[in-house]
C-alpha cells in the first residue's frame, strides 16, 4: 500500500506545481490601452484600425481591443461597477447609445467627462446629447444608425413610380404606394418583426420626441409622435403591406430575397443589403416618410453607439488623446472605416473626404454618402434616458393589441402603465 | 387476428412516439453539423441540406480564432475543475456519509440548502473576492468557486451510501489508514460513480459561461463558450462560421460521453453490485 502511495504522491504534487502555473496574470504593460467592444467585423475591426494610426505617431502606446458579444460587455460592466474593483475594468468601453444615459446616471463619477477636450460641435447633435448629464458630456461620439428609405427601384417602378416619387413622403402616401406595389407586382412593401420595435422609435424620434421627455419623465399618453408612430404601425399592419417576419435573421431575409419593395432602417444596413450582387444597381435610397405633426422630419436614427473612457484608468490621458486625435479629427480614418466596413462615423466633417463624395454603382450612382450625411445633421436630438429597453418592451408588448384594433390612447396607457411598472 | 393488429399498432404507437422524440433531440445536432457547411445567407434561408461551404467556413473559424489557445484555455479549466472537483467532493461525499457527528444531518441539509441560491446572487460578491485576491483574469479564478460543488457532494454520499461497511471494517483490520482506505479501496471501488461525475463535471466546467465570462477580461484567456458568443452577436453574424464553432466546441464533450458511457450508465444505476 505503501509503494502505491509513493506512485501517487509526485503525481498530486505534479498537480499542485502545474496549477501555480495557471496563475499567471497578465501583467499590464505601460501606456497599453484596454478596450471592450463587441462584433469582431465593425466595432473591433475599426478599432484595431484606429489604434494602429494613433500608434504610428505615438509609439509608446499600444492597444488591446476585446471582443466580447454586446450583452456580455455589459454584463462585465456592470459587474465590475457594481463591484467597485478598478482593475476589472477597461480603459475605454463601448456603450450602445440607447443604454448610454443608464450607465453614465446609475455610476456617477465611473467615466470621465470629454467636455473641453473635445469639441463637441463638430459632430451630429443627436449623438452628444445622447452622452450628456448635467452639461457635462461624457464620451466619444461614434457609428450612427441614422434612417433611410431604401427601395427597390425595379419594382417601383413597376408599379409606376420614379424615384423623384420616393423623396418627400409622408407615411400614409407610403402606405398608399405600398398597396400599389402589392397590386402591380405581388410583392409587399417592406418587412416587419412583430416583436421588434424598431420602427416606433424611428418614426418616434423622426418628430423628436421620445419615451422620455429632457427631464427624463416618462413622455408616452401625451406625446404626439409616439401616437402618431403607433398609429402608422397599426395602419401598415391593417393594410397588411407587409411580410411579417420572425427574429432579425428572418427580417435581414425579406430583402435579401426580393420579397420586399422597400426597408426603413439605420445605415448600418447598407453592407447587408450591397452583400446580394445579383441586385446591384436596383436600390435607391431616400430619405425615410415624414408624420404629418408638429415638429415631424424625415431624419431619424436606430441603434449607434459611442465610446467611453473609464475614470478609474491608468492610461486615462493618453486614451482621452487617442480618442480626441482618431475620432475627433481624423477625416482620413472615416474615409477608411466607411469604405472598409461601411460604418458612417457621428464625425460631420467626415462628408468632405474622397469616400463619402463616391457615387455608388450599386445605388445606380447615387452619391448616398452625402446623402445620409446630410441627414446625419437633422437627426432629431431626444433624452433616451435611463429606461429605453424597458419602454422598448412595453411598446412590443402591446404591439398585438395595436394590430387586434385596440384605440391607440387605449395602448398607450397600457404602455404607460407598465413602463411605470417597471421603473418602480 | 385483432390480437396481432393490437400489438401491431400499439408497437408503431411506440416507436413513433419514440421516433418523434429522438427526432426532437438529434435535429438540432443534425441543424447545427449541416449549418457548418452551409453559408450564412443559406442557414437564414433554413437551409438543412449539406452545403458547399465547409471549407470556407473551418478557414474563416481559424483566422478569425485564434483556435488552439482558444481550447487549450477551455480543456486547462474544465480539467484542472473537474479534477479538483472530483477530488474535494467525494471526499466531503464520503466523509458525510461515513462519519457520524451530531451536527451532521444540519450541515449537510445548510449545505444543501446553497444549491437553492442562484449564481447571479452571488456572482458580485465573488467578483469581489477575486478582485481582492488578485486573481481577475486568470483561469484559476474560474476554477476555485466551482469545486466545492454541493452537487456533487449530494451525488457521492447518495451513492456511498451503497459502499459495504464491510469493507472498510476490513481494511481498518488489515491496519490501513482513514486515507489509505479512501484512496485503495473507496476510489477503485467507486470508480463507475467517479466516471458519472466525471462527465458531469466536465460538462458543466466545459459550457461554463456566465463566471468565466465575469471574470476573464482578455483575448488570451477566454474560452470557447465566449469566443462562440461574441461571434455571433456580431451585426451580421456568420452563421456558418458559428456553426463550425460550436461543432468543434461540442467534440471534447462527445468525446468524453462517448468514452465513458459504459461506466456512466452504470454510475447512474449504482455503483456497487
Amino acid at each position: 500500500m505503501d509503494n502505491l502511495a509513493r506512485a501517487y504522491l509526485p503525481r498530486i504534487a505534479g498537480l499542485a506545481l502545474a496549477s501555480v502555473s495557471f496563475l499567471a496574470v497578465t501583467a499590464a504593460e505601460a501606456k497599453e490601452i484596454t478596450i471592450w467592444c463587441w462584433d469582431p467585423n465593425f466595432n473591433v475591426a475599426i478599432m484595431k484600425e484606429a489604434g494602429a494610426r494613433y500608434t504610428k505617431t505615438h509609439p509608446d502606446v499600444t492597444f488591446n481591443v476585446v471582443d466580447f458579444a454586446k450583452t456580455d460587455v455589459e454584463q462585465k460592466l456592470q459587474t465590475g461597477l457594481a463591484s467597485g474593483t478598478a482593475d476589472a475594468l477597461p480603459d475605454i468601453v463601448l456603450i450602445e447609445d440607447y443604454g448610454a444615459q443608464k450607465y453614465l446616471q446609475s455610476f456617477p463619477g465611473a467615466f470621465a467627462p470629454l467636455s473641453g477636450t473635445v469639441d463637441y460641435s463638430g459632430f451630429a447633435p443627436y449623438k452628444v446629447e445622447v452622452m450628456t448629464v448635467d452639461g457635462q458630456v461624457y464620451g466619444m461620439p461614434f457609428d450612427s444608425g441614422v434612417t433611410g428609405l431604401y427601395y427597390r427601384k425595379d419594382y417601383l417602378e413597376q408599379a409606376g413610380f420614379k424615384p423623384e416619387d420616393m423623396q418627400n413622403l409622408t407615411w400614409d402616401r407610403f402606405i398608399e404606394i405600398g398597396q400599389q406595389v402589392e397590386e402591380k407586382t405581388g410583392k409587399k412593401m417592406m418587412g416587419l418583426d412583430p416583436n421588434d420595435a424598431g420602427l416606433v422609435r424611428i418614426i418616434m424620434q423622426s418628430a423628436g420626441q421620445w419615451y422620455f421627455d429632457k427631464d427624463g419623465k416618462t413622455n408616452v399618453t401625451g406625446n404626439p409622435a409616439l401616437k402618431a408612430a403607433l398609429e402608422t404601425v397599426g395602419k401598415i399592419m391593417s393594410a397588411n403591406i407587409y411580410k411579417p417576419a420572425a427574429g432579425w435573421s428572418d427580417w435581414v431575409g425579406t430583402f435579401t430575397s426580393g420579397d420586399v419593395a422597400t426597408v426603413v432602417t439605420g445605415v448600418w444596413i447598407t453592407g447587408t443589403v450591397k452583400a446580394q450582387p445579383d441586385q446591384a444597381g436596383k436600390w435607391g435610397v431616400a430619405p425615410i416618410p415624414k408624420l404629418s405633426i408638429d415638429g415631424a422630419t424625415q431624419a431619424s436614427n436606430l441603434g449607434g453607439s459611442s465610446w467611453y473612457v473609464l475614470e478609474s484608468s491608468a492610461e486615462k490621458a493618453e486614451a482621452i488623446d487617442f480618442l480626441n486625435e482618431i475620432y475627433g479629427k481624423d477625416i482620413d480614418f472615416y474615409q477608411k472605416i466607411l469604405q472598409d466596413r461601411g460604418a458612417v462615423g457621428s464625425l460631420l466633417a467626415a462628408r468632405g473626404g474622397a469616400a463619402y463624395e463616391q457615387a455608388d454603382p450599386f445605388f445606380g450612382g447615387e452619391k448616398v454618402w452625402q446623402n445620409f450625411s446630410d441627414w446625419l445633421a437633422k437627426v432629431p436630438s431626444v433624452n433616451y434616458g435611463v429606461f429605453t429597453n424597458e419602454a422598448d418592451t412595453a411598446v412590443t408588448a402591446q404591439l398585438p393589441a395595436l394590430t387586434q384594433g385596440m384605440p391607440v390612447d387605449d395602448v398607450l396607457k397600457a404602455i404607460d402603465a407598465e413602463v411605470s411598472a417597471q421603473i418602480q | 387476428m385483432t390480437n396481432g393488429i393490437g400489438r401491431a399498432a400499439s408497437a408503431l404507437l411506440t416507436y413513433g412516439l419514440l421516433g418523434l422524440m429522438a427526432f426532437l433531440s438529434v435535429f438540432p445536432f443534425l441543424w447545427m453539423v449541416l449549418g457548418a457547411t452551409n453559408s450564412s445567407i443559406d442557414i437564414i434561408k433554413g437551409r438543412v441540406l449539406p452545403g458547399e461551404f465547409l471549407s470556407t467556413n473551418v478557414d474563416k473559424f481559424f483566422t478569425q480564432v485564434n483556435a488552439p489557445l482558444v481550447f487549450w484555455n477551455s480543456a486547462k479549466i474544465a480539467i484542472l475543475a473537474t479534477v479538483l472537483t472530483l477530488a474535494v467532493s467525494s471526499l466531503a461525499g464520503y466523509g458525510f456519509e461515513i462519519f457520524r457527528s451530531r451536527h451532521r444531518e444540519r450541515l449537510y441539509r445548510a449545505m444543501l440548502l446553497t444549491l437553492m441560491i442562484p449564481f447571479a446572487a452571488l456572482m458580485i460578491p465573488l467578483f469581489i473576492m477575486m478582485g481582492k485576491a488578485g486573481l481577475i483574469n486568470t483561469h484559476i479564478a474560474v476554477v476555485l468557486p466551482t469545486i466545492g460543488s454541493a452537487f456533487v457532494v449530494f451525488y457521492f454520499r447518495q451513492c456511498t451510501k451503497a459502499f459495504p461497511s464491510e469493507l472498510r471494517d476490513a481494511a481498518k483490520v488489515d491496519g490501513l489508514k482513514e486515507w489509505q482506505i479512501f484512496l485503495f479501496i473507496y476510489v477503485p471501488v467507486m470508480r463507475s460513480t467517479y466516471a458519472a461525475a466525471f462527465i458531469i463535471v466536465f460538462m458543466t466546467a466545459w459550457n461554463n459561461y456566465l463566471w468565466p465570462l465575469i471574470v476573464l477580461q482578455s483575448n488570451e484567456t477566454k474560452t470557447i463558450t465566449l469566443v462562440i458568443s461574441s461571434l455571433a452577436s456580431a451585426y451580421y453574424p456568420d452563421y456558418g462560421v458559428v456553426m463550425v464553432g460550436t461543432v468543434l466546441a461540442t467534440l471534447p464533450t462527445l468525446a468524453v460521453f462517448f468514452f465513458m458511457q459504459r461506466q456512466f450508465v452504470q454510475g447512474m444505476l449504482g455503483s456497487v453490485k
